[in-house]
């Protein structure tokens, strides 16, 4: 107990930790349930091309909504479900999903030491973001860098069908957190247009897939380092009068995250390397393997305890030996811009009340490298440069 | 600080003032060596990702320590001068290994 918490030296003028002196009742489990939740209503105005729904005159089709329960039934045993609905214009139907749905087994645990197992649908923690992206509260901004949290196949990286193992160690010099998933991506429809262009009368399954993050946190997240490597696979499976044969899709992610956070400045960075392979989709879709590249700088400052504002620039290359498209522009006819993304974005954050939040942001944008063919379905008439205005209202309880 | 159970299995109950409580402030600087937006953030993250659990927020100083005193395995804090006899007060060290 005495080392839960970990400060340096304290000397007790103030503030004094207390206990509670009653040993001998045992707790009831049922005082450890919880839930909590969240709704965020977002709005959407695009300068050209389209972003979440009909942007360009105005789009309120981008709604958020979650709920989450959790109970401790035995102290080595945790429970915790999470339900999401989702509305994102044209980028996915409309859907209620179970977002998360764990059985968390806790190994061993010491006051330093944590190691366990979590079985079920569990979150990936790709990057700094993933894990909680749809939690308006817990994103810097009303989009996360496109370039690394692409909403466009959102779902491939989202979580696993399968289990967790993890470790934990609060170490003299900080603390160190190793993840390693294995499971079954929750794959959707919107894979079959990010890799086959549209709707496709076949269907992709997840395959078998991997992730590990090792975090470290130094002095409760005053600085932040993460390194992500992930394998994330499906499986086409060819329907009728298709023009593509049983392909397979494979996804690996390289992520290096920074982040330094205090009193009133936070800094945060990400360099991504990310290959894509596709193999035996037949002659009308060669097999191919591409390496993308994606980083953003973003920093935030808390004027308040109530307003805080963000600056971020954000890079996407889909192609790392063409970055600009021009190979693509010649051997597809497509143009060069939808492969790559530069995104200037500012963006003020204000907490109503704890549990109210309002944002804007605006984002100039030179590329359409993220941007869904779904919702802009001819590459032609994508404009390269681009402006982006958001409004969020959220509520969490 | 991510401790789920006290060594006889007790679940840990953690009670925290809001985050715009000076005293909740104060505490988090001073014992956690973190900023209040820190703690806030890291809770987030575990309650909506499933990895963990949130503390319970109450109101006041009075409601901390009735709370406390009267939840097995509840652990939270107080200004010196408001700790009477139903609670515990500890001390924390600095643990060396």
């Amino acid at each position: 107990m005495t080392s839960l918490f970990r400060p340096k030296k304290v000397r007790f003028t103030v503030v004094s930790l207390i206990f509670c002196s009653c040993h001998n009742a045992f707790a009831d489990w049922k005082d450890t349930f919880q839930y909590h939740g969240f709704i965020s209503q977002n709005f959407v105005l695009t300068s050209e091309n389209n972003f979440y729904g009909d942007s360009k005159d105005g789009s309120l089709d981008f709604t958020e909504a979650g709920f989450n329960v959790s109970l401790r039934p035995l102290s080595r045993l945790g429970l915790a479900a999470q339900v999401l609905y989702r509305r994102a214009g044209e980028l996915e139907d409309e859907e209620v999903r179970l977002d998360y749905g764990v059985l968390d087994f806790t190994a061993f645990e010491t006051a330093e030491i944590r190691a366990g197992l979590r079985l079920g649908r569990v979150k990936n923690p790709l990057g700094l973001y993933n894990e909680t992206r749809d939690v308006a509260f817990t994103r810097p901004s009303i989009f996360l860098p496109q370039s690394i949290y692409f909403d466009r196949t959102r779902n491939f990286a989202l979580s696993s069908d399968g289990g967790q193992a993890y470790g934990e160690y609060e170490s003299p010099i900080g603390a160190f957190s190793l993840r390693m998933n294995v499971g079954v991506p929750t794959v959707d429809k919107s894979l079959e247009a990010s890799m086959l262009g549209r709707n496709r009368p076949g269907e992709f399954n997840g395959n078998l897939s991997y992730l590990g993050q090792l975090l470290y946190e130094y002095q409760s997240g005053l600085i932040r380092l993460a390194f992500t490597a992930a394998s994330a696979r499906a499986g086409y499976d060819s329907g009728q009068n298709d023009f593509f044969s049983n392909g397979d899709v494979r996804f690996q992610p390289y992520v290096f995250s920074a982040q330094y956070n205090g009193e009133r400045l936070s800094l945060t960075g990400e360099y991504a390397l990310r290959n894509t392979r596709l193999k035996h989709f037949g002659p009308l879709l060669p097999n191919t393997a591409a390496t993308g590249e994606s980083y953003y700088v973003q920093g935030t400052y808390r004027l308040t305890d109530e307003i805080e504002m963000m600056v971020r620039y954000d890079v996407l290359y889909q192609d790392i030996n063409d970055r600009y498209g021009e190979k693509y522009e010649q051997r597809t006819g497509r143009p060069g811009s939808s492969r790559f993304a530069k995104d200037w974005t500012v963006g003020l954050r204000w907490d109503i009340t704890p549990n109210w939040m309002a944002r804007a942001e605006y984002h100039r944008v030179h590329g359409t490298g993220w941007l869904a063919d779904t919702e802009n379905p001819d590459p032609q008439k994508l404009d390269p440069d681009w402006d982006l205005f958001a409004l969020e209202l959220s509520f969490r309880f | 600080m991510s401790q789920r159970s006290w060594r006889d299995g007790t679940p840990v109950v953690v009670f925290v003032l809001p985050d715009s409580s000076p005293i909740h402030k104060e505490f988090c600087k001073k014992h956690l060596g973190m900023f209040a937006h820190q703690l806030r953030q890291t809770w987030d993250r575990k309650v909506f990702s499933g990895t963990g659990q949130a503390p319970e927020t109450v109101s006041t100083v009075e409601e901390m320590r009735t709370l406390i005193s009267k939840t097995p395995g509840a652990i939270g804090y107080l200004p010196d001068a408001e700790i009477d006899r139903s609670v515990r007060s500890i001390t924390i060290r600095e643990v060396t290994q």
